[in-house]
């Protein structure tokens, strides 16, 4: 794919400044409200949460949230979205990237989310960069079907 | 200076004088008591005793002292010196002038005090004086530089331009061949330059390009010498030569619509108001074709054309301008072609191309004819350019959609939210343009445009308490509002001004707006420092620059809006008399109450007082023990409650109405509200005058008939003349009746009529006619309302309208219409009529309660309130979730590419 011209795309923190930007995104993205502890949760997890910008009009995020588990450092990723007229060009990817980069650097132990049971695309998305599927949770959603969702982890080599 | 001391006191003065230009005032304190305990009545120590403690904040004893000192020694130049500057100090530059002159009677020859007249003279503008100084300063001291050039400049703002160049001659006959140094290369270039312009502003243009062609090599600043050579060519009828000269700067800099416009004219192509024959269309075609070529980079050479071209040609100029500003995404793509929207067909033009770029995005995904693939920000900015287009034309609720759109393609552009807002406004609905004033805000909290344009939206919807809080976030720490005022923020004056007065607050707003007047007496003391300044930095033509803007600056919009409004809150004061709530409320009480409550009232007030004084005292106090300045009193009257107390509001009105008449004599406004002063202040000649300045600007304006119609009618009911005075105006006016076109060997009823016949298709005219008729004779109420009534709202033709119809009628004339008939015509029936008539015109206005508007309970703005979404998107059909997290439905239509 790819649009004829280039457009940069860069990346930018969330602070409390820009934080409306991440619920604009969020409003659209997802049928769910996140709460407040969702935005401070990204707030502080500082690297691991950013906005996509391209050619300086904000079009996608990823939010992630930090949790320490014995001592090593796991990262949840709580969003992971574009809006969608500026999808297929790489958008969603270059977020993951960066926070992958992110957990290489920080020596973090391994990095999860939750994924409905029927988004295939979405499974398809993190296999490219080596999730896999580790577990299964029963009736983890109330208000859509199917109820059931999968964990997806990618777990990082420790030196 | 102290001579007339002791030794040991002598020396003692000398410390006072030193202490006091160093600015340690406590050690020059000390020196002065240690004086006058010896010598108590020593007129000149008296008077520096009194110099210190100015500084120190404490006027009065400063005056007291002073003044003692200049009655004590009474033929000290000292003395004088002190007392003018203790006047300058506090600005009272008239009463300072005469003490100086007395100073320079004992010693005319004090360097010091000369210097300091001159620059008094200069802010006084009293420009012969200032010459006259001046001219003594360089007498006495001519080996000086800046002597000269002050005498030059006296010479020229005294309009004496040749003399000012005599003068830089003859200064310059005393330099040597290699002057200037090295470090005074732009001083000296400077001077050149203002040498140059004071010879082309006494015609001699000859003289003046010989001149910078002989000191070429002495100037350093070598653009300035390229645009004066070009201009001097030019306008000693060399185009071919300044032309070159052009193409030059141009290529320097091929974005100065100067050095473009200087090009045209040295071509014959240019015209003052932008009209040209098919023929010179032409050629300037093809001339900015070529250039085009050469500065392949430059936005003006491409945004000029579209100026000048017409029809096909511009059809096709514009497409090439606008597409490559739409794929880059630049927001101010329509404010940059807004002024074209002036022009008759080519707003028609602009839509029917940008409709047809929005189509073929929207169904290949290219530009119309083209296989390159846009960006997909490009449709955002295609409609984002569309809603402003119909907004100016008027279609809000097109405007309207075609903004949602966008806003549901991308709702991360705060562009959107903002220009959102403004269509809400320019609709009718105040409240719904706020709060999405304030979306916009939330979403970059470090931007302080959208933060200032969202306390404006706030305070035009009477959110004043908002308004305020919104606009601290930006201001410094500390003492908020007041810092607003430091800042002079004079459109946050104005909105808030206007807003209390909406309110009927009148006395907060009157603060606010003789807040902006007090803003612009600041600027104009602001520039005393720059006369010292300015000629010893040889900044000269900057200088002069200065006090030309200085001298019309009670001319600048700010101002005469702030004077205008103030104005009409003195008119509202006049016409309710105060206190009549309270006196009603005293008529109903028993006397003996009366009494208790008249004694109350007393010991209220007394009470109040004190208080004042207490503020006061311990401000005074404050600042004498931290020994700084500057530390501002407290306010003693924040919310004008005195202001509203004046006596005389028409007196208080009539020094505005000065100033606007000087500054302002080409605004309708100066002279509608000098007529209804005027006619308040039974001043009917002064009237008089007013109603003819109104005829002569705008004779078929509205306002002017009403007031022509309301001016005679008063003049001719009132009883025949008993008082000479009065036999004078009415022989005045008898005389000049006839010259008025209106009313020859007419009455006011058929002059009415006249009028009605002249502009029977306009609601603003027929509106004026209706209320002239009833006024006339009142018994035609009927007939009256019934003419309003009849108006017709057409819709205007539109060649390629597809969406939506505009229609004739103005928002805020049918409005003005609708208070007309409620206030005026006093028929409430009517008002009602109209206002569900106009509701269907407006149906986003919330006066007349559209539809749409944000007081409707199911409007689109209250719906969008409760789902909280971006810019009024339907809800999401999911509805509210409660969940932590989410990695759903956005996935399902990710698609991913590597």
């Amino acid at each position: 794919m790819g649009t004829g011209r280039e457009a940069s795309v860069s990346l930018d923190g969330v602070r409390d400044k820009n934080m409306m930007q991440l619920k604009k995104l969020n409003t659209v993205l997802f049928p769910v409200r996140y709460n407040d502890k969702y935005y401070a949760d990204a707030i502080s997890s500082g690297e691991f949460t950013k906005l996509a910008y391209y050619s300086d009009i904000c079009v996608g995020a990823i939010a992630c949230r930090l949790e320490t588990k014995g001592g090593t450092m796991r990262v949840y990723i709580m969003t992971l979205g574009v809006l969608a007229p500026y999808r297929g060009i790489g958008i969603g990817s270059k977020l993951l990237n960066h926070v992958l980069d992110m957990c290489t650097k920080q020596n973090v132990s391994e990095i999860y989310l939750h994924v409905q049971t029927n988004n295939e695309a979405a499974i398809k998305f993190y296999k490219k960069f080596g999730f896999e599927i580790t577990d299964t949770i029963p009736d983890y959603y109330i208000n859509i079907e199917p109820r059931d969702c999968y964990v997806v982890t990618k777990s990082f080599a420790q030196i | 200076m102290g001579a007339s001391l002791p030794p040991k006191e002598a020396n003692l003065f000398k410390l006072i004088v030193k202490s006091y230009e160093t600015k340690q005032y406590k050690k020059g304190l000390k020196a002065a008591d240690a004086i006058l305990k010896k010598f108590p009545s020593h007129g000149e120590t008296l008077s520096m005793k009194g110099l210190t403690l100015n500084c120190m904040d404490r006027k009065t004893e400063a005056y007291e002292l002073v003044r003692l000192g200049v009655k004590n020694d009474i033929k000290s130049h000292v003395c004088w010196h002190v007392y003018g500057l203790l006047y300058r100090s506090d600005r009272e530059y008239r009463e300072a002038i005469k003490c100086y002159r007395n100073a320079l009677r004992i010693d005319p020859d004090n360097l010091e005090i000369l210097r300091d007249l001159s620059l008094l003279q200069a802010q006084m503008r009293d420009l012969s004086g200032f010459v006259e100084t001046r001219q003594q300063l360089l007498t006495l001291k001519p080996n000086h530089r800046m002597n000269w050039i002050g005498f030059a400049v006296s010479q020229h703002l005294n309009a004496n331009a040749s003399k000012a160049v005599e003068i830089l001659e003859a200064f310059e006959g005393t330099l040597e061949d290699d002057y200037p140094p090295e470090n005074e290369l732009c001083e000296h270039t400077e001077m050149i330059m203002y040498k140059v312009s004071l010879l082309e502003e006494s015609g001699a243009f000859g003289k003046a390009l010989e001149e910078l062609h002989k000191k070429e090599p002495k100037i350093v600043d070598k653009l300035s010498y390229k645009e004066q050579e070009a201009y001097l060519l030019w306008k000693l009828g060399r185009p071919a030569e300044a032309s070159k000269l052009y193409r030059v700067l141009l290529s320097m800099n091929p974005d100065n619509y100067r050095y473009y416009e200087g090009l045209q004219k040295c071509l014959g192509l240019y015209s003052e108001s932008g009209q040209y024959s098919s023929d010179r269309i032409e050629k300037l075609n093809a001339l900015y074709q070529s250039l085009s070529e050469q500065y392949t980079r430059s936005s003006a050479v491409k945004r000029i054309p579209l100026d000048f071209l017409q029809d096909e040609r511009f059809k096709e100029a514009v497409a090439k301008y606008i597409k490559p500003l739409l794929t880059k995404g630049v927001p101010s793509l329509f404010s940059d072609l807004c002024s074209l929207y002036d022009h008759p067909r080519k707003p028609d033009i602009m839509e029917q191309l940008v409709v047809e770029m929005e189509h073929s995005i929207r169904t290949t995904g290219s530009y119309p004819g083209s296989d390159v693939k846009e960006p997909p920000s490009t449709l955002l900015w295609t409609l984002f350019f569309l809603a402003q287009h119909y907004d100016k034309r008027g279609q809000y609720d097109v405007a309207l959609g075609k903004i949602d759109e966008a806003i549901a393609h991308t709702p991360t552009v705060i562009d959107l939210y903002s220009v959102k807002s403004r269509i809400m406004k320019h609709a009718g609905d105040l409240t719904a343009a706020a709060a999405l004033a304030d979306e916009a805000r939330c979403m970059d909290l470090a931007d302080r445009y959208i933060n200032s344009e969202c306390v404006k939206r706030m305070l035009q919807a009477d959110q004043v308490t908002s308004a305020e809080k919104t606009a601290v976030l930006f201001t410094k720490e500390g003492d908020q509002l007041n810092s607003l005022h430091d800042m002079q923020c004079m459109w946050y004056d104005l909105a808030s001004g206007d807003s209390y007065f909406r309110q009927g607050d009148l006395g907060r707003a009157l603060k606010r707006f003789l807040a902006v007047e007090k803003h612009y007496s600041d600027i104009s003391e602001d520039q005393f420092d720059f006369h010292s300044y300015c000629l010893r930095k040889m900044t000269l033509r900057s200088y002069v620059g200065m006090l030309k803007f200085e001298d019309r600056l009670h001319s600048f919009p700010y101002f005469h809006k702030a004077a205008i409004r103030a104005i009409r809150c003195y008119l509202k004061l006049h016409d309710t008399p105060k206190s009549t709530a309270e006196e009603d409320e005293m008529s109903k009480l028993a006397p003996a109450q009366k009494k208790k409550m008249k004694k109350q009232k007393k010991a209220e007030a007394r009470a109040k007082k004190e208080a004042e004084t207490k503020i006061e005292e311990s401000t005074a106090c404050g600042v004498s023990k931290s020994g700084k300045r500057n530390v501002k009193p407290v306010d003693p009257d924040p919310h004008g409650e005195k202001l509203i107390q004046v006596e005389d509001p028409m007196a208080e009105a009539s020094k505005y109405l000065r100033l606007l008449q000087k500054h302002s004599p080409n605004s309708l406004e100066t002279h509608l509200l000098s007529f209804e002063v005027n006619m308040r202040k039974e001043k009917f000649l002064l009237a008089f005058q007013a109603v003819k300045q109104l005829l002569k600007l705008d004779a078929e304006n509205p306002d002017s008939h009403r007031s022509l119609v309301k001016f005679f009618l008063k003049t001719g009911s009132t009883s025949s003349p008993t008082t000479e005075a009065e036999k004078l105006r009415c022989s005045v006016l008898e005389a000049e009746r006839p010259s008025i076109s209106q009313l020859q060997n007419k009455s006011l009823v058929e002059a009415n009529k006249e009028f009605l016949g002249r502009h029977e298709d306009s609601l603003v005219h027929r509106a004026a006619y209706a209320e002239m008729l009833c006024l006339l004779d009142p018994s035609k109420k009927t007939e009256a309302i019934k003419l309003i009534e009849d108006s017709t709202n057409k819709v205007v033709q539109q060649t390629n309208g597809a969406l939506g119809v505009a229609r004739e009628w103005k928002l805020k004339d049918c409005i003005a219409v609708h208070k007309l008939l409620e206030t005026v015509f006093l028929d409430s029936e009517a008002a009602s009529r109209w206002k569900s008539r106009c509701a269907e015109y407006f149906p986003f206005s919330t006066h007349f309660e559209g539809k749409r508007s944000s007081v409707m309970p199911d409007s689109v703005y209250n719906s969008s309130l409760k789902s909280n979404e971006n810019g009024d998107t339907p809800n999401h059909p999911m509805g509210q979730t409660e969940l932590n997290d989410g990695q759903l439905e956005a996935f399902k239509s990710l698609t991913v590419s590597t």
